[in-house]
């Protein structure tokens, strides 16, 4: 570890002639006194010493002292550690939780928020915030001098059949350009080329790596041959790399999109996706979004049909990265905020035991400025000391990240964008390194730079007593005060999305979960291309499971609540005529069969429910509505006669026969969308109506089950019943109506579960804060305490006297958490349902809680002052 | 071997600086003059090492408390020759201050000691 500078060589040299001229001068006095040349030059030698030696401990001064210097403070560091066992466990442990927590939330956010896209060149990448239609990227495709426009559907399910049992995929229809816009290439054979995706030239598929792998065992000789997808024969043409995911994980297939103008209620109506973009070289975001707003107009002349003027309004481009991460973003920095936070709260922790520590080395720090160390050598061994600490707190949190993310992953919603890229790795490492070592100093700082500023005559003349230094005890108070205060805040954070969780499971849906299992039917579409195909199998279906054993009704419907979907289109209420280019109404449509109303428990409020012979081609074309929408629509009048009509159909008026309740069909927190204007339910058969256009009921649908009990299994005999009627029908998602309800809470659930963990945490280092101080002060004020013990004071006294202490800190601390609650919980209210950012009941709750902690944690110190012996006390010290 | 000296080193070294910048007050000198001025001056008590003296001296030098240079002596020898810069002089104003507190806090404890051998 020599000095890294000049050339040693020359050096070396230098000092060995420098040595050499000591040795001949000294030789040279000897000789002047009288001794002999040669026995002069033997004494001086031995006078001198080793000269090789010498040369060498010289030479160790040039070296990089200052790397010596760490590795001295590092060996030093270890020792008193080591010696120190108790209080190097409890702050390392300490750390490890709050850097372990830390790196966790970090891996996600790094995952999530700042590791690029692992596409080529992803800045340049853009997603649309709106939806258009195929007509709409036509005429943008052809336009746009900013961007390189593809279409990508939302995740659609394809039937597998043909091979094996029928299978359900997940897929995505995408222009023919998309995957040359991602830069991306297939892992084997091809992706799709220009116009594949025009009709009559789109019979391609492109798998996925994770399909390749699973459904055709890996066959390298996959490409050329022929599936059958939703009843369409489709030749494979590629299989996609591993690590190509988009636009979500669960893609198992890439078909093209199949632009047919002709089809004009599909190109104009029910095509909606988001685009996605590659900027041209030199054009700019901003350039796109101005782009987006001229091509608007263009969009809506081209459209089939009168649009509203304010289509599209809202929409523009922003980086891919924005558009896949959407309102993730806010959560995750929230979760980074209350983790550092935590980690805050630990560092305050372990500064105060530092703190007590520093008072008991005033002598040894004294001692070693005594014999010669600068304040700043002094200060240097601290701060080693305590990153030193910070790291082994490190090492240990990573052990704890790793459990915690594993934790994480799976308590966050399966849809969470980018999950799948969220990995520990090299960045998160570095991340966790930069945190342990600025833990240290920060932790460290404070009594470091206290301890250094020892008095050292002070300190030595006092001799053994312990000096109760004031300096040090009000920073340790000043710390308490913060601890309390965060952890005030983060329990306040937990605590009032805890009672948004609760109000929200407590939340009426609107339909009973109870007893009712579903699964999922999906015939191919074709199945109902032919009228009556459908309806007779449904309802071949429907009477085949009603004779199951353990089965009390059953339904169907196209979509459950809470998010499984509905038919959406737009609708014209008689006598509310809309002016042109004013905002068209836009319906949700269930279509059930008669008994859903009934197996649902969604009460009935006005009028009538729908029978078999709703269903007939011949029969009247009714509606029911949901109480909401009847409110919204015919207020103060009876909506059961009134009339309503698909914006397309001007001349089937359909009649409304009935009111039901309302019901959370968007989530749990909503019933409808915030751009739809009304729920009505249509009868499942010829009158249904279709966002398509298309003249025929959907194919798929959900069964509702009402069973006899909770416990029924019925998934094989429903599989069986299913496959007697058609080989080539999936069943999917059987499962209790329940789950799908609890599913509906995964989210607010695992963000308010990882705040009462953090809570929790936060609590329990308060707590331990606040008895480690409060335990230093008695062992302190002991002496005081005996004397007011003899001189009369009674035991309560003494035990008040304590709890009043730490009583006041607390406070103080609560006090400050409250003002910083009402500051920083406002950013949460995003996620609070049914409780406001200042709620005072969950305030108070939690300043309550906080004090109770603290009296408890304050509690066996002021008992162990109550006990002092005023005779031992006296004698002490 | 070179343990024991390297101890040593670490025990004086806070004395063996204050000595060696008080030396250098009087004018620039070569390691063997500055070895026989502490002798001399401490009355022949206090025998500087010179595997204490020459780290010192290269480790002030490397802190830039002394500066040095080549000359030659008087006896027309090539030396190296050690001069206090200005950081060293002042470094010597607070060792010193430094110095006389612990000498005083150190007689203060021995002070009464002394007197109840003397009684």
């Amino acid at each position: 570890m020599k000095f890294p500078w000049g050339d040693d060589e020359q050096r070396k040299k230098e000092l060995k002639e420098e040595i050499a001229s000591h040795l001949q001068m000294a030789a040279r006095d000897r000789e002047a006194r009288g001794e002999s040349p040669a026995q002069a030059g033997e004494s001086a030698r031995r006078e001198l010493g080793n000269t090789g030696v010498i040369q060498d401990v010289t030479r160790d001064q040039w070296a990089w002292t200052w790397l010596e210097d760490l590795l001295q403070d590092l060996r030093y560091a270890a020792r008193t550690l080591r010696k120190n066992p108790g209080f190097t466990m409890i702050a390392a442990l300490t750390l490890a939780l709050g850097i372990g927590a830390n790196t966790a939330i970090f891996s996600l956010v790094n995952g999530v928020l700042l590791r690029p896209l692992p596409y080529a060149q992803p800045e340049r990448l853009v997603g649309t915030t709106e939806y258009y239609p195929q007509g709409a990227l036509e005429v943008m495709r052809e336009q746009s001098r900013t961007m390189e426009l593809v279409g990508v559907s939302d995740n659609g399910e394809f039937n597998l059949t043909g091979s094996g049992d029928p299978v359900r995929l997940i897929g995505n229809s995408v222009s023919a350009d998309f995957f040359s816009v991602f830069g991306e290439q297939a892992a084997m054979g091809r992706t799709f080329q220009d116009g594949e995706d025009q009709p009559g030239k789109d019979q391609w598929v492109v798998l996925s790596h994770a399909l390749w792998e699973h459904r055709f065992q890996s066959d390298p000789n996959i490409v050329g041959r022929w599936i059958t997808l939703e009843g369409v024969d489709r030749e494979i043409v590629g299989v996609m790399p591993a690590d190509f995911r988009f636009p979500s994980p669960k893609t198992e297939l890439w078909v093209p999109l199949h632009m047919d103008p002709r089809a004009t209620g599909i190109y104009w109506g029910d095509s909606y996706m988001p685009l996605i973009g590659r900027l041209r070289p030199g054009a700019t975001v901003q350039q796109a979004r101005t782009e987006m707003k001229i091509m608007r107009r263009r969009v809506l002349a081209a459209f089939a049909w009168r649009m509203p003027d304010e289509s599209f309004a809202d929409g523009t481009v922003v980086s891919l990265e924005d558009a896949i991460v959407g309102d993730a973003r806010g959560k995750l920095l929230i979760l980074l905020g209350a983790v550092s936070l935590l980690l805050l709260i630990a560092c305050a922790n372990v500064a105060n035991l530092l703190l007590a520590r520093a008072t008991t080395r005033e002598r040894e720090v004294a001692v070693r400025v005594a014999l010669g160390a600068s304040r700043w050598r002094i200060l240097r061994q601290l701060i080693t000391e305590s990153v030193l600490l910070s790291l082994l707190g490190g090492a240990l949190g990573l052990g704890v990240a790793v459990g915690g993310l594993s934790i994480l992953k799976a308590a966050l919603p399966a849809d969470t964008p980018r999950l799948a890229d969220v990995a520990l790795d090299g960045q998160v490492l570095a991340f966790t390194a930069v945190l342990a070592i600025l833990t240290g100093v920060i932790f460290g700082l404070v009594p470091a730079l206290g301890a250094s500023r020892v008095d050292m005559t002070a300190t030595l003349k006092s001799g053994g007593q312990r000096n109760a230094s004031g300096g040090n005890h009000r920073a340790s108070k000043l710390l308490v005060v913060g601890e309390v205060a965060v952890s005030m805040i983060l329990v306040i954070a937990a605590g009032l999305l805890v009672k948004s969780l609760w109000i929200l499971s407590g939340t009426n849906p609107g339909f009973r979960a109870e007893s009712v299992v579903t699964a999922r039917i999906t015939p191919n579409e074709m199945l109902c291309e032919v009228p009556g195909r459908c309806l007779a199998f449904y309802d071949e279906l429907l009477n085949r499971t009603r004779a199951l054993p353990g089965v009390k009704n059953v339904a169907a419907v196209n979509g459950l609540p809470l998010g499984g979907g509905a038919e959406i289109f737009p609708i014209e209420v008689e006598a509310h005529p809309i002016p042109d280019g004013a905002k068209v109404p836009m319906f949700w449509e269930k279509i059930v069969t008669p008994d859903y109303l009934s197996i649902m428990n969604i009460p009935l409020l006005r009028g009538r429910g729908f029978t078999e012979a709703d269903a007939a081609p011949e029969a009247q074309a009714v509606l029911i509505v949901s109480k909401t929408t009847a409110e919204h629509f015919w207020p103060g009048k009876d909506p059961v006669g009134q009339h309503i009509r698909a914006k397309w159909e001007p001349n089937v008026w359909r009649t409304v026969v009935g009111v039901v309740g309302d019901v959370r069909e968007y989530n749990i927190r909503s019933d409808s969308a915030s751009w739809i204007d009304g729920v009505m339910y249509a009868p499942y058969g010829a009158h249904a109506i279709r966002g398509s256009g298309a003249d025929a009921p959907p194919a798929e649908m959900t069964l509702v089950i009402e069973t006899a009990g909770e416990q029924v299994q019925i998934a094989g005999d429903l599989k069986n019943t299913v496959a007697s009627l058609n080989h080539d029908v999936p069943v999917s998602q059987i499962g209790p109506l329940k789950n799908w309800v609890a599913e509906a809470l995964a989210e607010p659930r695992s963000i308010s579960g990882l705040f009462a963990v953090f809570a929790g945490l936060a609590l329990l280092l308060g707590a331990v804060g606040i008895y480690g101080v409060i335990s230093y002060s008695v062992a302190q004020r002991t002496r005081e305490i005996g004397i007011r013990m003899a001189l009369g004071a009674r035991r309560q006294e003494v035990l008040l006297l304590v709890m009043g202490q730490g009583a006041k800190l607390a406070l103080a601390g609560v006090a400050i958490g409250i003002a910083g609650g009402l500051t920083l919980t406002r950013l949460m209210s995003g996620l609070l349902y049914g409780v406001h950012a200042t709620d005072p009941v969950t305030y108070g709750a939690v300043a309550i809680l906080l004090m109770l902690v603290a009296l408890v944690a304050c509690f066996l110190p002021a008992r162990r002052a109550m006990r002092v012996d005023p005779m031992v006390a006296l004698r002490y010290e | 071997m070179k343990q024991r000296y390297q101890n040593r080193i670490e025990l004086l070294q806070g004395t063996l600086d204050l000595l060696i910048l008080q030396t250098l007050r009087w004018g620039a000198q070569h390691g063997y003059g500055i070895a026989l001025a502490i002798r001399a001056n401490s009355g022949e008590i206090l025998q500087v090492d010179t595997g204490s003296l020459y780290p010192a001296l290269h480790r002030l030098e490397r802190h830039k408390l002394i500066a040095a240079e080549w000359k030659l002596s008087e006896n027309n020898q090539r030396v190296r020759v050690y001069r206090l810069s200005a950081a060293g002089k002042k470094k010597l104003a607070t060792e010193r201050s430094r110095w006389a507190q612990i000498s005083q806090a150190i007689a203060g404890i021995l002070g009464p000691a002394g007197k109840e051998s003397e009684a």
